[in-house]
């Protein structure tokens, strides 16, 4: 089966810092491969495993998408080779910007049995890429996976819903988003940390797929940290018994 | 704020859609509200505020909701409405997804409030982990937004409101994806939105089996137990609908009581509206307590069955 696994390079939250004027800050934020992305790369590789077939990574982004870094973060968790779009104009894409690139970039590698993706990514969580992106690929396309058997030229796909399990037979090529719970994602050895640094990567800017008209459908007016509640921010600590009477007190007060 | 023109409305329950129509009301002129259902549901879904009902007819069980949506995007193409509001949940948005690649727009997921901007319409929704709010909008003909269910009072029923009922027809889509089983997730419905009081845990819970006494503690204080993202998503103690924080519930309960919970933004978010916030934590650094009405610094196994044989003592 070829398989083409997507992921979105994010700031890790812990790093980001919120100034005084509300404003973040990511200049000290160290950049890694989305969590819930980590998920979908999996699901990608155990299904090569599994079956056989081949399985590539897919990035879009900004320059700091293609740190050695990064390219082998991906590389490490198991795929086989990884294209990347970096161009300016993608730094802070929307979602159906960054569909449309993916979608372009899957039709410039070729022939596609299954392409994955995170429930959406770490950072603006919005979970719309993978299904815009089937959708612009004019396949079958499925969100919230959190099981997948393969059956020759057809998933058998268990999708998890607020409610309700489905089961479904998705025809090949499809484009999938997969929850983060389908699997624990390995950590790679430093073994396949080194192997990755010999794989192949292939960047393109938006001009090498014509790309050049995928733009952006959504003006951003502000971003700022919400304002915190007041909080008492009353401290008890010392004496197990005085703590736990000064607790008690406290919460009959509150649940009045 | 100025009112948009046409605001569509489409949820699969009655309740969610009617819900949907008043939100619409308030920031449309006029609301069209597709509706899968009886006819009964159309009248009723008119007399709860919609305008006009476009009706898809019964619902068929052998398809997925989601095989709506080529019908649908045949309706938005041809009446182009502002504005296109559904929910939040998954099959919402697949659906808003499909719409919008074919309508070339983005769509407003996870919205927490609209915002009055002359004539433009602009959301608020959470970003980074619920680390900052972003305030944006769309720049599309039609715009596609999705909203929490629950979160909006229904307009009464009145019988004297008139409105449009066209019969739709609708044609499945051939997605090459084929129904073979449906089956209830089986667990037991619990509702952390609107919970009142909340005995929330994270990871200073060591094991599994000492969430009985988070349990405990809930059952005295009639509370319900939720907990952090690791708990529900990593080591799987406690089932994700008790997942409080940015990919899970929002919670507004009147006390929030947090064991062994260190503070990160990403579960803080989904408590930050709690009249009452008690923490206990036995790392005095913990970013909890800088947000807590109440933070007790100590091991909760000695602090939770200390309160709890106080709060014995005192039935």
């Amino acid at each position: 089966m070829d398989i083409v696994v997507c992921y979105k390079v994010v700031p890790d939250e812990q790093d980001i810092v919120i100034q005084v004027d509300q404003r973040l800050s990511f200049t000290k934020a160290e950049w890694k491969i989305g969590q819930y992305d980590q998920s979908a790369i999996e699901a990608g590789v155990q299904i090569a495993e599994n079956v056989g077939g081949k399985v590539l990574a897919l990035s879009i982004g900004n320059k700091t998408l293609d740190s050695s870094k990064l390219r082998k973060s991906a590389l490490s968790r198991g795929p086989g080779k990884l294209y990347l779009v970096v161009d300016e104009n993608l730094e802070g894409a929307d979602s159906f910007q960054t569909a449309q690139v993916l979608a372009k970039a899957v039709a410039k590698i070729g022939k596609f049995d299954l392409v994955i993706c995170g429930e959406g990514s770490s950072d603006l969580y919005a979970q719309q890429v993978g299904i815009q992106l089937g959708e612009l690929l004019g396949v079958a396309t499925i969100n919230a996976v959190s099981k997948i058997v393969p059956d020759g030229d057809k998933i058998i796909v268990e999708r998890t819903l607020e409610e309700e399990v489905e089961v479904l037979e998705v025809t090949l090529p499809a484009v999938i988003s997969v929850t983060s719970d389908i699997n624990l994602p390995r950590i790679p050895s430093l073994k396949e940390i080194l192997a990755a640094g010999k794989k192949n990567v292939t960047t393109w800017s938006l001009a090498d797929i014509e790309g050049q008209n995928c733009t952006r459908r959504t003006e951003v007016s502000s971003t700022l940290a919400p304002e915190q509640t007041d909080r008492k921010r009353i401290i008890l600590e010392g004496d197990l018994d005085a703590v736990v009477t000064q607790l008690y007190g406290h919460l009959r007060r509150e649940l009045q | 704020m100025g009112k948009i023109n046409n605001v569509w409305v489409f949820a699969e329950a009655t309740e969610a859609l009617a819900e949907l129509c008043a939100r619409g009301r308030q920031l449309g002129e006029l609301v069209t509200a597709l509706v899968i259902g009886p006819q009964s549901k159309a009248e009723q879904i008119i007399r709860q505020g919609a305008d006009r009902v476009f009706w898809l007819g019964e619902p068929d069980s052998s398809v997925i909701v989601e095989a709506y949506t080529e019908t649908i995007l045949g309706l938005l193409e041809k009446e182009q409405p502002s504005l296109l509001l559904m929910n939040n949940n998954k099959r919402a948005k697949l659906i808003a997804g499909r719409l919008a690649a074919k309508l070339e727009t983005t769509v407003l997921t996870d919205v927490m409030e609209f915002v009055n901007a002359g004539d433009k319409l602009q959301v608020k929704h959470m970003v980074y982990g619920g680390a900052a709010i972003r305030i944006e909008q769309a720049i599309t003909k039609v715009c596609i937004a999705t909203v929490g269910a629950g979160t909006f009072e229904p307009l009464l029923e009145d019988g004297s409101r008139q409105g449009t009922i066209i019969s739709v027809e609708v044609i499945f889509d051939s997605k090459n994806i084929k129904l073979l089983e449906r089956r209830s997730k089986g667990t037991t419905s619990v509702n952390i939105a609107a919970a009142k009081r909340i005995v929330g845990v994270g990871r200073g819970i060591v094991a599994q089996e000492d969430i009985k006494l988070a349990e405990e503690l809930a059952a005295l204080l009639g509370a319900e137990i939720g907990c952090t993202r690791p708990l529900a998503e990593g080591v799987n103690w406690l089932p994700k609908e008790r997942y409080i924080g940015v990919s899970g519930v929002m919670s507004k309960p009147d006390v929030y009581f947090a064991l062994g919970i260190s503070g990160q933004i990403q579960h803080m978010v989904g408590i930050n509206q709690a009249k009452t916030i008690i923490a206990v934590n036995k790392d005095k650094n913990s970013l909890i307590f800088n947000q807590a009405d109440y933070g007790v610094i100590g091991d909760l196994y000695k602090i939770v069955p200390a309160l709890i044989g106080k709060l014995k003592a005192g039935l």
